[in-house]
């Protein structure tokens, strides 16, 4: 028999190669044509803490969320094996090291005086020791398979073989790993090659003994147990896939969007998008260089965004990346913006805070923070994409928006989506187009322009360079001098903020707010930014079941789809309707109750970092439905 | 085409307080701006927040008013996206070295094609007369409850440590000699710095007209100084010097070019060196569509540019 789709854990010590196993893995089961789906977690730490990624994938679907329990866990150190112990499914795979086997949980320091109590007080309730050896003793009479394997032995081959110095030799426990993984699944040598060629290109003296030593452990794992878990073969309809993570896909839809600069601090788990720009700072298609992008890492988020401004003031495509605390200190560059008319892009990553909260795990609770921040009134327009396909287009049309409607654009993200790695068909810039609104770049008489005229919301912008004019963060006339006139005041503000009036007439509000699931629902999910995900397949879950579910995704923050949202509520009834956030507050319910006077009561949040799973939500929702009013979600090392 | 001074004001109202030695600044900005012919459309004032801030609203080029203490990084930003204007930027002393230090420093780092006029009043005159990081320690200004109780910070030391490659001081009310160190500051081709002492006659009866009057010297009168850096082996040497001088204050205070290399390369230069053809065809100026509104990035270059993210399935078994 085989599997519709396999669930996995990989974890270890940061800098152990875990995003080595994650690229090959992904681009062998890619070749073979499976949708794949990988959430990467991780401690604020360069080398050492453990860390690990889930992976979801599926031979008849792109997976849209992950979940719980899995079928393999492969742990690179004895620490993942205790971490993770519970989440393997009764009769999936534990793959680990014979070489630790006499390992206490009280010897791994790196671990964390929390979680070691608690690992030891769970285990001594079950009566069992916690050294590995009897917790492997322990999960086989649970029905769990091990598959021990001598790690150094293995990769001590490579010595003879290849002649790899003793000190590199651990370079290669990753590919134990793959080749273990590769034996349970049944991946054969071509794709193991296939997925170590991407992962090496360029280094393609690394691809052999790579391949050689994951192919030897593949074949130990096929004569002890065959290949138990071996997939479908996959019913998806591409032959091809580009696997991306979050932060790659914002970056290239940057490119096509025709960013010109890009001005950035760096902080996670925003800075990867900068440096995957920084990779295409010349744009060259057959020898030919198209373009090319000046990407500027600043002293600081402040001028960051200000260099950003400066840059689009002067005609160029701009925008800047960041997270929480660097969007903090954005903000009053992001009001000068406001005043002035400034089309330019913040890509706002929000990870867990306040402050530096979990630095490099996820959340939602910027979202006041995105719409809100900001002296004095001024329109902007924020969009939260909620997975990989809509961030890559999203960062596209911010662009467009921030030149059509003259304004900044803040594309919110988040940790989740940044670092989770996914297959997706390639995208099409086919419908796409450029829209640069009313910029121009011939003006009749340069003396005479006025960059701020006051015959409608949005006036012709001429880049600077194209004729005399002025600029001020205070109030100001039509050619952009200081005023404080009271009459020219109301004019010039009433023209800035009717932009957002113009903004919610124009971009339909299909586009602001997605329906998924049933369309006349008995019971609506409402959530935005990387809920998407885990909502509808929550949604398919129950629609299974013989509920109609049915999930709204919020998408655009501002300007808010004030209209749909509110027919939705009525048709539905406050009381059937279920707010879904990574927050603690669930602000999207109050964002909805702000522009539409209906408050959502009911809620699940999740504030711990970690992802919401699908098996959790799915339990969430019930409870829901028996009566409570507010779930707190916590599955997740 | 050379025009007279008066074609580059504005004719609005100037807001300073009579006597001010920012009407020298402004006179002194625009006869450089005029002598050099420069294209209005071309030139770009950038300053910062304060009564100083308010400068290119009265300079028919055109202006950016920013944000207290970001004139630097805004100016980066336009300057970076099209090298090919001017871009002066004018800020107060606690605008620059105050509020904005850290964007002053990144500057001399970079070596951005800038010039950077700094209104050194020793005070914070549109929030009325505080302290700013000029003003000596124990010094009491009229507007001080007490005398300052943090120390100066060395503006010229600061911007040659930074790595400006241009560094001068002058006095505001020395239209003739300010004019001319504006001028050499803006043909310069990196980060150039001007100290301007001016006096504030509302806030500051310490540093007045009379004491700067009394007290100011010139370098150029000095027989033997010469700031110019003509081979890299005499950096070091010049740097040093240059700090030195900078350190006399108080009774003598000299003024006039203090450090000039112009061997080190610009960040233009920098950017040129990696992204090519960056100055003939600078992000501002760069076309980002085809036919009239498709993205100049279309599928098949799309593809062609991230191919290593793109991995095609292989072919079903025949079974299939
Ligand atoms: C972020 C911020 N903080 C404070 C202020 C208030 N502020 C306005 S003008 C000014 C002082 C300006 O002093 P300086 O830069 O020396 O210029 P001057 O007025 O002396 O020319 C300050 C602090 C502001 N505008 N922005
Ligand atoms: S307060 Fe001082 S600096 Fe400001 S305008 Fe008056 S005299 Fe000039």
């Amino acid at each position: 028999m085989s599997l519709r789709e396999l669930k996995m854990v990989i974890g270890g010590p940061q800098g152990a190669g875990l995003e080595t196993i994650l690229q090959v893995l992904t681009t062998a089961l890619a070749h073979n044509g499976y949708g794949v789906l990988s959430g990467r977690e991780y401690h604020s730490n360069i080398i050492g803490r453990h860390s690990y990624v889930l992976i979801r994938v599926s031979s008849y679907e792109i997976p849209r969320s992950l979940t719980y329990p899995v079928e393999v866990l492969a742990a690179i150190d004895p620490e993942t094996v205790f971490t993770h112990y519970n989440d393997l499914a009764a009769g999936g795979f534990l793959i680990y090291d014979i070489g630790g086997e006499d390992i206490h949980v009280g010897k791994i320091v790196s671990m964390g005086r929390h979680l070691r109590e608690r690992i030891e007080e769970e285990l001594s309730r079950e009566g069992v020791e916690p050294i590995i050896k009897e917790l492997v003793n322990y999960l086989e009479s649970k029905g769990v398979k091990t598959l021990g394997l001598n790690y150094r032995e293995i990769v001590s081959e490579l010595r003879e073989k290849y002649g790899v110095p003793p000190a590199k030799l651990v370079r290669y426990t990753s590919s134990i790993v793959v080749g273990a993984i590769a034996g349970l699944i049944g991946l054969d040598a071509e794709s193991i090659h296939v997925g170590f060629s991407y992962k090496f290109a360029g280094k393609e003296k690394l691809v052999e003994p790579n391949v050689y030593i994951a192919m030897r452990v593949a074949e130990i794992v096929r004569k002890l147990y065959g290949a138990p878990l071996a997939l479908e073969e996959s019913r998806l309809p591409y032959t091809e896939y580009m696997i991306v993570s979050g932060n790659d896909v914002v970056a290239m839809g940057k490119i096509v969007g025709g960013v010109r600069f890009q001005s950035y601090y760096p902080i996670t788990p925003a800075q990867d998008e900068s440096f995957f720009l920084e990779n295409y700072e010349r744009l060259v298609v057959d020898g030919e260089q198209l373009a090319s992008i000046v990407v500027l890492q600043t002293e600081d988020e402040i001028a960051a965004i200000t260099t950003a401004i400066g840059a689009s003031l002067a005609g160029a495509r701009a925008a800047t990346a960041t997270s929480g605390p660097g969007f903090d200190l954005m903000v009053e560059g992001l009001s000068w913006a406001g005043i002035n008319e400034v089309p330019v892009v913040i890509t706002y990553y929000q990870r867990g805070g306040p402050s530096t909260g979990l630095p490099t795990r996820g959340g939602q609770s910027d979202l006041f923070a995105a719409v809100f921040s900001g002296h004095g009134e001024f329109p902007r327009i924020v969009v939260a994409s909620g997975d990989h396909l809509e961030a890559f287009h999203d960062a596209v049309e911010a662009f467009n928006l921030a030149e059509r409607y003259q304004l900044p654009v803040i594309h919110l993200l988040d940790k989740f989506l940044a670092n989770s790695v996914v297959t997706i068909p390639v995208p099409s810039t086919h419908d796409m187009t450029i829209d640069r609104g009313k910029m121009i770049s011939h003006v009749e008489n340069p003396f005479e322009y006025k960059r701020f005229s006051l015959d409608g919301p949005v006036s012709r912008r001429a880049p600077l360079g194209h004729a005399v004019m002025w600029y001020t963060g205070n109030e100001h006339d039509e050619y952009g001098h200081i005023t404080e006139d009271p009459v020219l005041r109301i004019e010039m503000y009433t023209k800035r903020m009717k932009k957002i009036e113009l903004a919610d007439r124009e971009i339909p509000e299909e586009q602001r707010a997605q329906l998924y699931g049933s369309d006349d629902p008995e019971i609506l999910l409402v959530g935005w930014g990387s809920v998407k995900g885990v909502a509808i397949d929550v949604v398919e879950m129950l629609e299974k079941k013989g509920i109609r579910v049915g999930y709204l995704h919020i998408h655009y923050m501002s300007p808010f789809p004030r209209r749909r949202v509110s027919e939705l509520i009525d048709k539905i009834g406050l009381e059937n309707i279920i707010a879904v956030e990574h927050s603690y507050e669930a602000q999207i319910s109050k964002l909805i109750a702000m522009h539409t006077g209906k408050m959502i009561r009911k809620e699940i949040v999740k504030f711990t970092g970690r992802p919401i799973y699908m098996h959790e939500l799915a339990t969430a929702v019930s409870r829901i439905l028996d009566g409570r009013d507010k779930v707190v979600l916590n599955y997740g090392a | 085409m050379a025009h007279k001074p008066e074609y580059y004001r504005t004719d609005l109202w100037v807001d300073w307080c009579p006597g001010c030695g920012n009407y020298g600044i402004l006179t002194a900005l625009t006869q450089a701006i005029a002598e050099l012919g420069l294209d209005p459309v071309k030139t770009v004032v950038v300053s910062g927040i304060g009564c100083s801030g308010k400068t290119p609203h009265y300079i028919r080029v055109s202006g950016v008013h920013t944000l207290h203490g970001r004139a630097i990084p805004f100016a980066t930003g336009i300057k970076l996206a099209n090298p090919s204007l001017t871009v002066i930027v004018e800020g107060g002393d606690g605008d620059l070295l105050g509020i904005g230090a850290g964007h002053f420093v990144a500057l001399g780092r970079r070596n951005i094609d800038l010039t950077v006029i700094m209104h050194n009043n020793q005070v914070y005159g549109l929030t009325k007369g505080q302290a700013s990081p000029t003003l000596p320690r124990d010094m009491r200004t009229k507007s001080l409850l007490k005398p300052n109780i943090q120390d100066m910070l060395n503006p010229l030391v600061l911007a040659i440590a930074s790595g400006y490659t241009f560094v001068a001081r002058a006095f505001a009310l020395d239209v003739k000699h300010l004019k001319e160190i504006i001028k050499q500051a803006i043909m310069h081709k990196g980060a150039s710095f001007i100290d301007v002492l001016q006096p504030c006659v509302t806030y500051n009866d310490v540093y007045t007209v009379q004491f700067y009057r009394k007290a100011i010297y010139r370098l150029d009168d000095e027989s033997n100084w010469d700031p110019i850096v003509r081979d890299p082996s005499e950096e070091y040497e010049k740097k040093m010097k240059a700090i030195a001088k900078a350190q006399e204050w108080g009774a003598s205070i000299p003024v006039g070019v203090f450090y000039h290399n112009p061997l080190v390369p610009s960040f233009e230069e920098r950017l040129q060196g990696r992204l090519r053809y960056y100055i003939e065809n600078p992000p501002a100026r760069q076309s980002i569509t085809v036919n009239g509104g498709a993205p100049l990035i279309d599928d098949r270059r799309m593809r062609k540019l991230f191919s290593k993210k793109i991995v095609p399935v292989r072919s079903r078994r025949p079974s299939d």
